[in-house]
């Protein structure tokens, strides 16, 4: 049907470009127009809570008040002392050493929210589970990702990543991937005519069913998914609610199952509850890692960089310690924000110990256009950053004040004729350092940092022994309108070993002499 | 065969034989005279022993300083005093260039007040950093502690990141061995104004000399 169309149907011959076109190949067979991809985390509520700091040590999580508290997860040392979900908490602290964690729901709703957000740069059509998980619509994205498994892949790794352990499953509609992804399949299904043999050997847990529901179902002798849709469909119907038929119609892809968006948020904000307090930097640095990942996966999804990281602690006695980390250039590779975080908290000293730890910022700003590759090669032992980055690298560890550039005003008193300012990224010709010494005039390279007072037995100044003084002397008045008004005369002073030193006598206020610079 | 002969084939090596790179110009042709390289050994560790203050030691480098400010940044690790900018301009140093480094900036004007550990560390840190980095053209620090274990991290950082490092020291340390390449000890000239510095190692030669500079017409 393709060539007909390339024949011209006039009898003007066809250019020769034209005519070399080769037929178009035939469409190959169709697969599912949306396929999607669910993400299922197991004991979600336990995963948030040791998120942030992974140990070896058993932990359950319960539910029920006062005496009739029950076992709802353990994570898997609990699991070996023999502990299960529906165990009495008077045996859990018979079996052994576990520890007891309570279930904050606000923190649930937050870690899916940064999931989602996470999950973002997979796909933009993405919608959370119910709390247990979330589901993306991928068909859109496998050309970006090169195939379905290096899309899984990375999925897989960026989990391990923000410090979750989740299942995997893809089918072409989002309750068959959640059934699939609950059932810890991991399967693939890509067409609507596979279903039915992926689904039905799958138990009905994984349909999330009230447990009134999956009593009675129990009861009649259903265990699987299957043996359901064997049962006569109206009877079916009537005995449960008919939601339950659309949900199996839904699950088999025989009615359209309709989700609702996530939607980005305009800022980040993360905060990751600790499971127990910590009182040392070091056991920080796996929750700061989680919360970097979480950041960077967002100004992905932006194509944004930021240049401030808002961190905050939140500390036992109710106070919350804050802390900017500046970046220098705007970024957003992990490897930068990470190093800058672990240098700025390596010298932190913790007042109390922390609870849970915040990270925010404020405003990102566009990508900016790459840097064209330098024309000369670098020495390739050398640090690979730029000297903007080297000094918020050196920021970050030493601390703000701990490094200044320095500038010249036109001043007469020495002391304020150098200024301490903020290092700047590059040496622009700025106007405070245009300022130029007069010809004749004798300066030292260094000045102390406040005057010396010196002896002076008899009118004679003396530093390590008896001084010299030059013949010249120099009289520096000035500074009446700021209230410190000097009146000095300068001698450059030698002294027996040959040191040669930068004096004054104060003419103003108790005429002392003081040592004020050296001449290096 | 005899030692003559073997010179002569060329197969023994003579330290003051061996052609050497051209280092950075003094500034000062006697001192230049006097380097193998002719000139300071770029780039290297050098470390400048003095226990006196006031002969020189600073302006002794600001002419290589200048020159290496035009196109790279200087970094100055724990300096023991402030620098007065004018004056560092009159030498040619361009200010917008210079980075003064302080873990402790210490609040005395005492110079010889002891600084805490983890501040000189850091500092050392930051002097090994500033070593390493392609954009530093020269770094100067002003600290005692050092282990030849540490001097020989400074060495190798001075020619990985292509660095002109300097080191001053209380003259007590030239008894100990050091693997900086240059070592030089100043002291004042006794009977006439300026500065004695007597070169104890560098690379290239295997006696010590000394050489008179008088730098009062210089500031």
């Amino acid at each position: 049907m393709y060539s007909e169309l390339t024949r011209p149907r006039s009898s003007t011959p066809m250019p020769a470009a034209l005519r070399a076109l080769p037929a178009p190949a035939p469409l190959a067979a169709p697969h599912a127009s949306r396929l999607w991809l669910a993400l299922e985390l197991p004991q979600f509520p336990l995963q948030v809570a040791l998120r942030g700091d992974p140990s070896p040590r058993a932990c359950v999580m319960a539910a029920g008040d006062g005496t009739r508290q029950q076992v709802l997860f353990a994570n898997t040392p609990a699991i070996r002392l023999g502990i299960r979900p529906g165990l009495p908490l008077g045996a859990v602290h018979a079996l052994g050493d576990v520890r007891m964690l309570p279930r904050d729901l606000l923190a649930e709703q937050r870690a899916l929210e940064q999931l989602c957000l996470w999950a973002y740069q997979f796909s933009p059509l993405l919608s959370p589970v119910a709390g247990t998980g979330l589901v993306l619509e991928i068909q859109g994205s496998l050309k970006l990702f090169k195939g379905l498994d290096t899309l899984l892949q990375q999925m897989r790794r960026g989990l391990r990543d923000l410090g979750y352990r989740g299942y995997l499953a893809v089918a072409p509609n989002p309750a068959a991937a959640t059934a699939l992804a609950r059932a810890r399949q991991q399967g693939v299904v890509t067409i609507n005519e596979a279903l039915p043999s992926a689904l039905n050997e799958l138990p009905i847990d994984v349909l999330a069913l009230s447990p009134a529901k999956a009593q009675d179902l129990y009861n009649i002798g259903v265990r699987t998914l299957g043996e359901c849709t064997r049962l006569p469909r109206e009877g079916l119907g009537r005995r449960f609610a008919p939601q339950f038929l659309r949900e199996l119609d839904q699950l088999y892809g025989r009615q359209p199952d309709l989700r609702l968006y996530f939607e980005l948020p305009k800022s980040f904000n993360s905060r990751l509850e600790l499971p127990w307090e910590i009182k040392h930097t070091p056991a920080l640095q796996v929750a700061m890692m989680r919360l970097l990942h979480e950041l960077t996966a967002y100004l992905r999804v932006h194509a944004a960089t930021t240049r401030q990281l808002h961190w905050r602690l939140h500390q036992a006695d109710g106070t919350s310690k804050r802390q900017v980390l500046g970046l220098g250039t705007p970024s957003r590779e992990f490897a930068r924000l990470s190093l800058l975080t672990r240098e700025r908290f390596h010298r932190e000293i913790l007042h109390a110990p922390v609870r849970a730890i915040e990270l925010t910022v404020e405003s990102i700003e566009p990508e900016p256009a790459p840097h064209e590759p330098d024309l000369f090669t670098r020495p390739a032992t050398a640090l690979p950053e730029d000297w903007p980055q080297f000094v918020a690298r050196l920021r970050a560890r030493l601390g703000p004040r701990a490094l200044h550039r320095l500038a010249s005003v036109s001043e007469h008193r020495p002391e304020h004729a150098t200024h301490w300012r903020e290092p700047l990224a590059s040496p622009r010709a700025t106007a405070d350092c245009k300022s130029k010494l007069a010809k004749g005039l004798i300066r030292p390279l260094w000045l102390t940092r406040r005057p010396i007072p010196l002896r002076a037995p008899e009118g004679k100044p003396e530093w390590g022994g008896a001084l010299t003084l030059s013949a010249e002397r120099e009289r520096i008045q000035s500074g009446w309108w700021a209230k410190e008004s000097v009146t000095r005369d300068y001698f450059v002073a030698t002294d027996a070993r040959g040191q040669r030193w930068w004096i004054y006598k104060d003419l103003g206020g108790e005429r002392g002499w003081y040592l004020h610079g050296i001449f290096e | 065969m005899s030692l003559d002969e073997l010179v002569r084939r060329a197969q023994v090596w003579r330290a003051d034989q061996a052609p050497l790179a051209r280092g950075l110009t003094t500034g000062f042709p006697a001192l230049d005279a006097l380097l193998p390289a002719q000139g300071w050994p770029y780039p290297a560790l050098i470390e400048v022993l003095t226990d006196c203050e006031g002969i020189g030691a600073l302006s002794l480098w600001l002419p290589a300083l200048a020159e290496l400010s035009r196109a790279q940044w200087l970094i100055w690790v724990a300096p023991p005093h402030l620098p007065y900018v004018p004056a560092l301009q009159r030498h040619g140093l361009d200010p917008a260039r210079l980075l003064i480094v302080d873990a402790l900036p210490a609040e005395e004007a005492l110079p010889q007040r002891p600084r805490v550990r983890e501040s000189i560390e850091a500092n050392l840190w930051a002097f090994e950093q500033a070593l390493r980095c392609v954009d530093c053209g020269a770094s100067l620090t002003w600290c005692e502690a050092l282990d030849s274990r540490a001097l020989r991290r400074l060495q190798l950082a001075c020619e990985a990141g292509v660095t002109l490092g300097v080191i001053f020291r209380p003259a007590r340390f030239a008894a100990i061995a050091s693997p900086a390449v240059l070592r030089l000890l100043l002291s004042p000239a006794v009977h006439a104004t300026g500065l004695d510095i007597q070169i104890f190692k560098c690379r290239g030669s295997l006696r010590a000399q000394t050489c008179h500079l008088d730098l009062s017409a210089y500031s």
